[in-house]
């Protein structure tokens, strides 16, 4: 069977098919969500997508197909995902994709397992077969209950479907086509339960999302119907079931890719001339270094979060070698420990950070600076202006400032640069010591890199003392909390929410500084006590049509 | 802007040597940035026969093999294959005419000489002919496995003509023959230059800037280690250790060779030499050792062995090495890497491998036989350009191995 020709072909079926779902009856939960005017929506990012349809239909269900890029606002994805909607080009691309697992699902390899029934006696047009699946699927995939009239309503679309292609099992791909491709797929919707806050549904995607960065497996989604999820005991067993699964291990990885921009080293190329060891795989190495290294700290061996910016143990890859001047014995991941006085110590001199914030031929304190006070320090930095000069700083063979320190000192005569350079600055010339690509080196043009400075009114000599005072700044400790907070939530915090962050902050050092504890005080505070989160603006809200097809 | 405190020289010092202040604490952790205190080492990009272009020498290169054939043909024959776009069909007459033969390897035969020998009766060899060859991929019976049978392609074959060679004063004498070299170094003793010195292939390749820009036995190279280093400029006891690597080269961004990889060394302890050395204004000399360096290049694999070899090594400002190691190359393993080119190799690269025989074992001035007083090496000056690499023993990669990792 060319399912895909038949998929084409039955384009319209498939149309109708969506109108139909969208069509519905009074009081449905499609409906409930279109309309919940109180409830956030957050558009599923591509790695929760593809988490998705792992979970509900195996991993060996590819998913093909390009994605629309995620946005990042205000340093997060997580609150991106709120303020996005659907383009029309973009929606094609998820109905393309959706096809393809479609296709799949219901293709001679998957088809006993996933369909496991067809038209025949007792069942001549395959009614109950359909109803099965969807009933079987249907709530998985849109993370809450479906009522019985909503699988009859795709029922009677996916048999028209399968008649008007002339093919049952095509009938069904059209169907869960259709359902892939709706708002309730793609887009977490979040309801107000009896009480106001969160109902169970919207309680168990949210812990299931921020702990495990999936949607809620089939216990979570047995507790959130029977309610276990509306009780602190029942929220907190579910909690400590989600943090003791391995797959905790995937949540805090999402957590910290978001936080520390590490999808960015996805696209970061360098000049190959001044940088021969760096190319597109060593920068995947560097991020899964960084993810590594931070489970390795905090997951596995519960660590303190203010010592990532002191531990000399990193997660050290034999491709990685190169770039940090080490041997490697393993073949592939290893956890390697500088010893003391190693000028490699914590966060700040991971080879992937330095060259995320860098440019492509050179090094710049001045981003470095900047995406460590944005993201680690939750200090916002803004742009420069339009007219500002680079000159001096760019002219990296000028023949008196030979540093980029020397360089960036003049660029600061000019006092309306000055104002944010003081702030930026400081911190990136700390790390002046490890070149554009995060290669360690000791002198710049055969002069000696100057890597001392100020932080927090406190001198330091370069990038390991910086680490420490890191590690003892309440700031970076604090900003940690909110940005958890609102990789939570996914928006920024309203003067409500204010009085509860206060509270994490001041009992993160209560809790050891141990980011497993805080992420479990997030996940309790953030799913009981709070109401569905308001979308940052009505405008930026996905805007759903009748047909179920979201448009921008 | 804030000013910002400036370190004098003694932070300056500090930060250029931070791992000074770290060594009594290395047993607990990994090697630190840079590189274990004391120890340095480079992977090999290429061995080559060192030999500078000395004006005036070789006005006439020595003939390949299918030169010499082709100077060997009647005038009428020469005419017709004179093209240059004909010398795949004077290949072709040359290996009909002199009676190559050449078969597959039968599965399994590769070691099994009598197997060999019966696949070789059965695809018409000569009586008792037939080598593997190519990889062990085939058994041949031709110029190359067996020389001795067509030195008439010999013919035209040319020895270096020159005064001035790159090596050493191997035995300490100063004989006829010897060379200077080109700082006027009387006794240089370098007679497979003078066996190889005209032949275009490795002339070529005898120029270090060219060696610089190819990977030589990329697949097996061989690595320097040097530990006990207290002055990288002047120390006069340090350990060097030359290696075989199991793990190939890999290439940069710019197409060279990628600096500080980490190489696991061949387990094999005739791949591995230990001798004695010293730092002399930041140039490594060592006592000599026997040694045998892995040689690994597409279809050949023919492992040199160099005796009474002694290392000569400049450590360059922008952290790779150039050098030569000295000493006598055994005619066996010599001709073997010949051999192992094939003559579909030695046509290739105008190299007359009966040429190359005679010339080497006539001019072996080193490791006489015992018994019939036949010289065994041959005086030989291997230069060498490395980059800064890692050296990592199996006994750690097997660890690393057993769970040591992620």
């Amino acid at each position: 069977m060319k399912l895909g020709v038949i998929l084409l072909a039955g384009a319209s079926a498939l149309a109708a098919a969506s109108m139909a779902f969208a069509v519905t009856g009074e009081g449905s939960a499609a409906d409930a969500a279109v309309g919940a005017p109180d409830g956030s929506v957050r558009r599923l990012t591509e790695s929760q997508y593809r988490r998705a349809i792992a979970d509900v239909f195996g991993p060996d269900v590819r998913v093909v197909g390009r994605f629309e890029p995620d946005n990042r606002v205000d340093g997060l994805i997580a609150v991106g995902s709120s303020m996005v909607s659907v383009t029309a080009s973009g929606f094609d691309q998820y109905e393309q994709i959706a096809r393809g697992i479609a296709e799949q699902v219901v293709d001679k390899d998957h088809r006993a397992e996933l369909v496991g029934c067809e038209p025949g006696a007792g069942d001549t047009d395959g009614r109950g077969c359909v109803s099965r699946f969807f009933a079987r699927f249907g709530p998985r995939l849109y993370r809450r209950a479906m009522a019985p009239a909503e699988i009859a309503r795709f029922t009677t679309a996916t048999l028209e479907a399968g008649r008007t292609l002339g093919d049952f099992h095509a009938g069904i791909a059209a169907g869960l086509a259709a359902m892939l491709s709706s708002p309730e797929f793609l887009f977490r919707f979040e309801r107000p339960g009896a009480d106001g806050k969160l109902d169970g549904y919207s309680r168990a995607s949210r812990i299931s999302f921020l702990l495990w960065n999936a949607p809620p497996d089939a216990r979570l989604m047995e507790a959130a119907a029977v309610g276990t999820l509306d009780t602190p005991a029942g929220l907190a067993t579910q909690v400590d079931r989600l943090m003791a699964s391995p797959r905790f291990e995937d949540g805090m990885r999402a957590f910290f890719n978001d936080f520390l921009l590490l999808d960015d080293l996805d696209s970061l190329s360098k000049d190959s001339v001044l940088f021969p060891q760096f190319n597109a795989n060593v920068a995947g190495l560097l991020k899964e270094q960084t993810l590594r290294t931070v489970v390795d700290l905090l997951v596995t061996n519960k660590g303190d979060y203010r010592d990532l910016f002191t531990t000399r143990r990193i997660a050290m890859h034999r491709a990685l070698g190169p770039i940090y001047t080490v041997p490697v014995a393993a073949r592939d991941w290893t956890m390697h420990e500088f010893p003391e006085g190693d000028p490699r110590t914590g966060l700040l001199t991971h080879a992937g950070l330095l060259a995320l914030h860098s440019h492509p031929g050179r090094t710049s304190p001045t981003l470095r600076g900047k995406a460590i006070q944005e993201a680690l320090l939750c200090v916002k930095i803004p742009a420069p202006p339009a007219n500002v000069s680079f000159a001096v700083v760019q002219d990296v063979n000028n023949a008196t400032l030979k540093t980029t320190r020397a360089r960036l000192k003049a660029h600061l005569d000019d006092e309306e640069c000055a104002t944010c350079h003081r702030i930026s600055d400081p911190i990136g010339l700390a790390l002046e010591q490890f070149d554009g690509v995060g290669q360690h080196r000791v002198t710049e043009r055969g002069e000696p890199i100057d890597a001392s400075g100020t932080f927090a009114g406190a001198d330091f000599t370069d990038a390991v003392a910086l680490g420490k005072l890191f590690h003892d700044n309440a700031d970076v400790s604090s900003c940690a909390v909110r940005t958890a907070w609102r990789y939570a939530t996914g928006r920024d915090p309203q003067p409500g929410d204010e009085p509860g962050i206060a509270r994490l902050q001041s009992d993160f050092p209560k809790l050891g500084y141990r980011m497993t504890d805080l992420m479990r005080a997030i996940a309790l505070s953030v799913t009981l006590n709070l109401a569905p989160s308001a979308p940052a603006s009505k405008q930026e809200q996905v805007a759903v049509t009748r047909t179920g097809v979201p448009v921008s | 802007m804030n000013k910002l405190p400036r370190c004098g020289t003694a932070f300056r010092l500090l930060s250029t040597l931070p791992l000074i202040a770290a060594l009594p604490v290395l047993i607990a952790a990994d090697t630190p940035t840079g590189g274990a205190p004391g120890v340095r080492s480079f992977v090999l990009t290429n061995i080559f026969f060192s030999g500078p272009k000395e004006a005036g020498t070789c006005t006439q290169l020595a003939d390949g093999g299918v030169e010499s054939f082709y100077n060997s043909l009647p005038p009428a024959e020469r005419a017709a294959f004179a093209d240059p776009a004909k010398r795949r069909d004077l290949e072709r007459l040359m290996i009909k005419r002199l009676g190559f033969k050449a078969t597959k390897m039968p599965p399994g035969a590769e070691n099994d000489t009598d197997a060999i020998k019966r696949a070789a009766s059965a695809a018409g060899f000569p009586a008792g002919k037939g080598r593997a060859a190519f990889a062990n991929k085939r058994i041949s019976y031709d110029s190359c496995t067996d020389p001795l049978d067509f030195m008439q392609l010999a013919e035209g074959y040319r020895l270096y003509d020159g005064k001035i060679a790159e090596g050493a004063n191997l035995d300490g004498k100063q004989k006829k023959g010897d060379f200077h070299s080109a700082s006027g170094q009387p006794g240089i003793d370098n007679q497979v230059w003078k066996a190889l010195g005209c032949t275009k292939a490795f002339r070529d390749v005898g120029e270090r800037e060219n060696a610089r820009e190819v990977l030589m036995s990329a697949a097996a190279p061989t690595l320097i280690e040097v530990r006990g280093i207290d002055d990288p400029r002047n120390d006069p006891d340090v350990t060097v250790n030359v290696m075989a690597a199991s793990d190939a080269l890999a290439r940069d961004g710019r197409g060279g060779p990628l600096q500080w990889s980490s190489f696991a060394t061949d387990p094999d302890p005739a791949l591995r030499t230990t001798t004695k050395g010293r730092i002399v204004d930041g140039v490594l000399t060592t006592d000599p050792v026997d040694m045998r360096l892995n040689y690994k290049e597409q279809i050949i694999d023919a492992p040199r062995d160099l005796r009474s070899a002694r290392i000569r090594l400049t450590f360059n400002s922008d952290g790779s090495v150039d050098g030569r190691i000295d000493g006598y190359y055994t005619l066996a393993s010599l001709y073997d890497s010949i051999e192992q080119m094939s003559q579909a190799g030695a046509s290739a690269s105008g190299i007359s491998c009966p040429g190359v025989y005679k010339a080497i074992h006539a001019l072996a001035d080193g490791y006489p036989d015992r018994k019939t007083g036949r010289k065994t090496a041959i005086s030989s000056a291997l230069g060498f350009v490395g980059v800064p690499a890692f050296a990592v023993p199996p006994e750690r990669i097997a660890a690393a191995g057993k769970g040591a990792g992620l």
